[in-house]
């Protein structure tokens, strides 16, 4: 590939687009302002207003501009890059202008509707941030998609309903498709529900013949009992590294026949069952268990061997196994680790875990199967014998602000499922009581179930539950709550408690995130690429989730999300190829000195060093984060779209203009800058004296970059992270930028800079409020330190500044 | 929901207890007959109970070591309830003591084997209740009415050669220690030793007047004070639990050596394990030995018998 000083020099013909958005921008932004002030740019042929950019008028427009005036360059001024980058790529290609040739100012996430209240200063910083994208544009050059061979193969990763529907679309569509699950049967939650709601079918009778087709179909392998340890490579061509946990039975040779388990002499509480019940030390957790493999639990096992021995000719038993890597090679991921359900341990004055007939949802569940441990006898645990009263308490843990504040969705309505199934079963012997805040039924057929369980005779009372006492010669139980319809404290006495706990996001969902590179939002669900447009696509390319993983659902929307996230792996494991950005690292070989700097700081292991040659990159394995580059002390790499040029052009734009009022930012284009994102999409108005300047990942910010922000005169810096430890995009590149900026820090102090002016800060795709308030902070802190001690600070650290920049690029 | 869990240390007993919505596994140690010996931190397969020397107190007499078990480790299989030869603990789910480890065979029963003829018993004679150093022995006697027998002095002596003897021995709690049979002078009663062994002291590093062994010794008579101050083992009634080991202050003074356990017979893994950790690897191969020699002796005795069909 070619630098840009090899390049033919060209006239350079930039076309502006600023665009309404309806009244979005143009309710706050003075838009006719930018357009008018775009036109003074130097380079700026042509400007053009739209009322809706992206739509196909305002694209047209585009298409039109680049030919009749021939533009070799586009600047569109409109929403954040992350929304609509790829639209207008595609629009400016289609106009036969190579898409690397154009730039994105974002004027509404970062303008318009963040300083709703400043109409004034949004006009202001849209100017700037046209300049700048102009700035930027200006040195862009013609780059080429790359492009890679697709496997056609995809990877499940957790085998409930959402994963299993994924499955079996794929798998039907002729792709072939491998199910990791780590526990011993697919199934999930579902298979361990006696009914579905709201028309009470039973549950393992419509999951199991699934579970079955999974099992039987050619072209899907599943490891059960597994667990994932790392994937490598990139969209179309992951590496998949698998461990299969030992279960000490041989998967090929077990025929399920369960005679190991009649002759094993120890029981173990069944995990399964909610530990209601027991199974064997070799067994299988419950009867329909697909894959139908059994398994010794060697924490209980005391190796008496009579397994083996009943096991015979089939030597099925392998007591020696041992842990076991297996590599498989993936076009595609859906994740669909789905949900754990909370112990409300800690909420002492509920009595669970302390008073033996207080018990969850999910333990009467396992109770009212009729396969279950007491055989669908509802029982107390206290005396064997079945309640005359029971309570339902709902939002337990969830809307909590101390717990868990979201709504978990589903408890509702598999509350009313119980107390129709107890109402059904029992008739007038049972008295139900509901204690809820709000009965939440919006669904096909909820809201007629709810009525068919007032029309049962269910007690519903409207209150959240105070505390729960206990008789302790019979165990009965008193709820203390409040009647809030009456508006009168009340009073309920009770044989049995029945807890609607929250579902909490699975245990483990940091690995998985951490292995995947995937961002959790603030309550540890998995973040969506786009929470409306792409529910399904997560932020990491080629990966894609369904079910309860990112954000809890039913069953039959969790089973239209698998399927739905089948469809979607699928556009990408269809194809021959894939195209990737060619936003890469690039070597300039004449000044490599073959340090080996880079090789060590790669996060991918994409440099390769073969002394004394120069360095190479490995096009395939480059994400693009530019950590390189940054590391580089030979300024002998480039990141292509994010040149050193060009990032400084828009430094030097940014701080064209009263440089000491400004807070120039750096942003991370995963973490901090979605972040910022989200302030404005939530219209958190902050001040604005900031300048965002986006890049791939804070492991590509040059100290240079700081350095000539402060030799301007910038009156505050900011670089934006995603948080340490693992919320990186490109594994470490925050860590590299801290060990990088932590020093610099140290000098610029040392230098007799204020240290409140240079801050890191991390911020994630969900912390839009935290963002907000950063640039509420650091404005403070520049109005407090005041334009005077600014600039004189500045004055002593400029020529120190400059000499250290010169010497940086002899 | 995880598991709850209960454990219990009174001072005369220790429980354990797994409590299930329709289950309950309980484990209790019976500390007043608990010896604080070897036997089922050896045998346990979990490695789950371990024993503590417990502090002596100048002046005092040494303390039996205490057992406790880990609640975590515990599967309650029941291994040292059936081994405890003391019948200290007791295994029970659901309150009932059939463990599933004997009914499938996957642990032997030890074998306590005392024979008793109350024919050759003297009727005046309660020597072996007396003798028993845990009072495990009842002697009753019923008349030539089939009643019992209150004061035997009021018989004829007619009367009195048709009173019959009942020795009622509680054989669960039985260490089989020999020292009734060996006070037994008409010679009634014969005991076999559950476990076999050697325990040695070696005078050379045995401390001059330290009696701890002695002191925690539950069987009279196993261990004895000679007149050089120092202590002897009587092999004869000793029936090799370790409690005087777990308590002997130095190293290699005292040894205890188990060479064989007397058991139902058996197949099972779990078991060579146990006997390898109470014995030595040696003395639980010579067991495997004998039970592979007898298993070739039936396949061989077997093919003849086809063989000679065929003729």
């Amino acid at each position: 590939m070619s630098t840009p000083e090899t390049q033919k020099p060209e006239e350079i013909r930039v076309g502006v687009f600023v665009c309404h958005c309806g009244l979005n921008i143009a309710g706050t932004v003075d838009v006719h302002a930018v357009a008018d002030y775009a036109k003074t740019i130097p380079n700026v042929v042509f400007v053009k207003e739209n009322r809706y950019t992206c739509a196909d008028p305002g694209q047209e427009e585009i298409r039109k501009a680049i030919k009749e005036q021939k533009l070799n360059r586009v600047v569109v001024a409109a929403c954040s890059p992350r929304m609509h980058e790829p639209t207008f790529r595609r629009t400016v290609a289609e106009a036969g202008l190579n898409s690397f040739l154009y730039e994105m100012a974002n004027i509404r996430e970062f303008a318009s509707w963040c300083h709703q209240n400043n109409p004034v200063e949004a006009t202001e910083r849209a100017k700037d941030a046209v300049r700048m994208a102009v700035a930027k544009v200006r040195l862009m050059q013609p780059l080429q998609t790359i492009e890679v061979p697709v496997t056609n193969k995809a990877l499940i990763i957790g085998g409930g309903i959402a994963g299993m529907n994924a499955a079996l679309d794929l798998a039907d569509q002729g792709f072939k498709v491998y199910m990791l699950e780590n526990t011993q049967s697919i199934g999930g939650h579902m298979a361990a529900l006696d009914k579905t709601f709201p028309t009470l079918d039973c549950s393992i009778c419509i999951e199991g013949p699934k579970m079955v087709d999974c099992a039987r179909h050619p072209n899907i392998t599943i490891f059960a009992s597994s667990e994932l340890v790392k994937v490598d490579g990139y969209i179309g061509n992951f590496k998949v590294k698998i461990r299969k946990n030992p279960r000490y039975v041989i998967p090929e040779k077990c025929t399920g026949c369960g005679e190991c388990k009649d002759v094993c002499p120890i029981e173990y509480p069944n995990e399964w069952d909610m530990n209601l019940g027991t199974r064997k030390a070799i067994s299988v957790p419950f009867d329909q268990t697909v894959p139908l493999i059994y398994s010794i639990n060697k924490d209980y096992c005391i190796e008496c061997f009579k397994c083996t021995e009943v096991c015979g000719e089939r030597q099925a038993i392998d007591f020696n196994q041992k842990p076991e890597e297996v590599d498989i090679d993936v076009g595609a991921i859906i994740v669909s680790t789905g949900f754990d359900v909370y112990e409300p341990y800690d909420m002492p004055l509920l009595g669970y875990g302390k008073y033996p007939n207080v018990i969850t949802s999910m333990e009467f569940e396992r109770l009212i199967l009729a396969a279950g441990p007491t055989g669908g006898k509802v029982i107390r645990q206290s005396d064997g014998k079945k309640p005359h009263s029971v309570a339902f308490i709902q939002c337990v843990g969830s809307r909590d602000k101390n717990k868990y504040p979201y709504c978990s969705n589903f408890c509702c309505m598999y509350t009313l499922k119980h107390v129709v199934q107890l109402k059904e079963k029992y008739k007038e012997d049972v008295e139900v009581y509901v204690f809820y805040m709000d009965i939440r039924s919006p669904g096909k057929g909820y809201e007629e179930f709810y009525d068919r369980a007032r029309e049962r005779g269910v007690n519903f009372i409207r209150g959240r539950v105070s505390r729960i006492d206990e008789d302790p010669v019979t165990h009965n139980l008193t709820v203390h709550s409040e009647d809030s319809l009456l508006g009168q404290p009340i009073e309920i006495e009770a044989d049995m408690v029945v807890l609607a706990t929250a579902a909490i996001p699975k245990k483990g969902s940091a690995d998985i995130a951490r292995i995947l590179n995937l961002s959790r939002d603030a309550n540890g669900f998995f973040m969506e690429a786009h929470p409306k447009l792409k529910p399904m696509d997560a932020p990491t390319d080629g990966v894609f989730y369904a079910g309860a993983c990112a954000g809890l659902k039913d069953i039959p929307f969790s089973v239209s999300q698998g399927s739905g996230a089948a469809s979607r792996a699928a556009t990408v494991i269809s194809k021959p190829t894939w195209k990737i950005e060619p936003i890469i690292s690039v070597i300039d070989e004449a000044k490599c000195k073959s340090c080996g700097v880079c090789v060590d700081k790669c996060p991918y292991g994409a440099i390769r060093l073969e002394k004394p040659k120069p360095a190479q990159i490995i096009t395939a394995s480059c994400h693009g984060c530019g950590t390189c580059v940054a590391e580089c002390p030979q300024h002998a790499i480039t990141q292509m779209h994010f040149t050193d040029a060009q990032i400084m052009a828009q430094i030097r734009s940014a701080l064209e203009d009263k440089p000491e009022e400004k807070i120039l930012a750096i942003l991370c284009n995963w973490c901090s800058y979605a972040g910022a994102d989200l302030a404005g999409i939530s219209r958190f108005e902050y001040p604005a004296s900031v300048r965002a300047i986006r890049v791939m990942c804070s492991g590509r910010v040059n100290r240079e970059f700081i350095l000539e922000a402060l030799r301007l005169g910038a009156g505050m810096v900011l670089v934006g992270a995603c948080h340490l430890p693992f919320d990186c995009h490109y594994i470490s590149g925050n860590y590299k930028m801290k060990a990088r900026t932590d020093a610099l820090k140290n000098m610029l102090t040392k230098l007799g800079m204020s240290p409140e002016r240079f801050r890191v800060e991390y911020v994630s795709a969900a912390e839009g409020i935290h963002y907000a308030e950063v640039i509420k902070e650091i404005d403070a802190h520049m109005k407090a330190l005041g334009k005077e001690k600014i600039q004189a600070e500045n004055a002593k650290l400029k020529p120190i500044l400059e000499n250290m920049l010169k010497r940086k690029q002899q | 929901m995880p598991l709850k869990t209960v454990k219990k240390d009174a001072a005369d007993y220790l429980t354990l207890e797994w409590v299930l919505h329709v289950k309950n596994y309980k484990l209790t140690l019976d500390k007043t007959r608990c010896v604080g010996c070897q036997i089922c931190s050896l045998a346990c397969p979990k490695e789950a109970i371990k024993t503590q020397k417990q502090p002596k107190t100048q002046g005092e007499k040494a303390k039996r070591a205490k057992v406790d078990i880990d609640l975590a480790k515990c599967n309650f299989c029941g291994i040292c309830d059936v081994t405890c030869p003391y019948g200290a603990i007791k295994v029970a789910l659901n309150g009932s003591n059939d463990l599933p480890l004997l009914a499938k065979e996957t642990y032997p029963q030890i074998c306590r084997d005392i024979k008793v003829d109350t024919r050759q018993c003297d009727k005046e004679c309660t020597e072996c209740e007396t003798a028993c150093p845990l009072s495990l022995i009842t002697v009753t006697r019923t008349g030539y009415d089939g009643k019992p027998v209150e004061n035997l002095q009021a018989l004829t002596p007619s009367q009195k050669k048709r009173v019959q003897i009942n020795l009622n021995i509680q054989k669960e709690y039985c260490p089989t220690c020999r020292v009734c049979e060996f006070k037994c002078s008409p010679g009634a009663i014969k005991v076999k030793k559950a476990i076999e062994g050697i325990t040695t002291i070696n005078q050379e590093k045995c401390p001059e007047g330290c009696t701890d062994c002695l002191d925690v010794c539950p069987i009279t008579g196993a261990l004895v004070l000679g007149e050089d101050k120092k202590v002897h083992v009587n092999q004869l009634f000793c029936d090799y639990c370790g409690a005087c080991k777990n308590v002997c202050p130095v190293d290699e003074a005292l040894t205890v050596k188990r060479t064989s356990i007397h058991h139902t017979p058996v197949h099972s893994g779990t078991w060579n394990k146990a006997l390898e950790r109470l014995t030595s690897t040696a003395d639980a191969a010579k067991e495997l030995k004998i039970q592979a020699d007898q298993n070739r002796r039936k396949a061989v005795a077997k093919r003849f018998v086809l063989e000679e069909k065929i003729k």
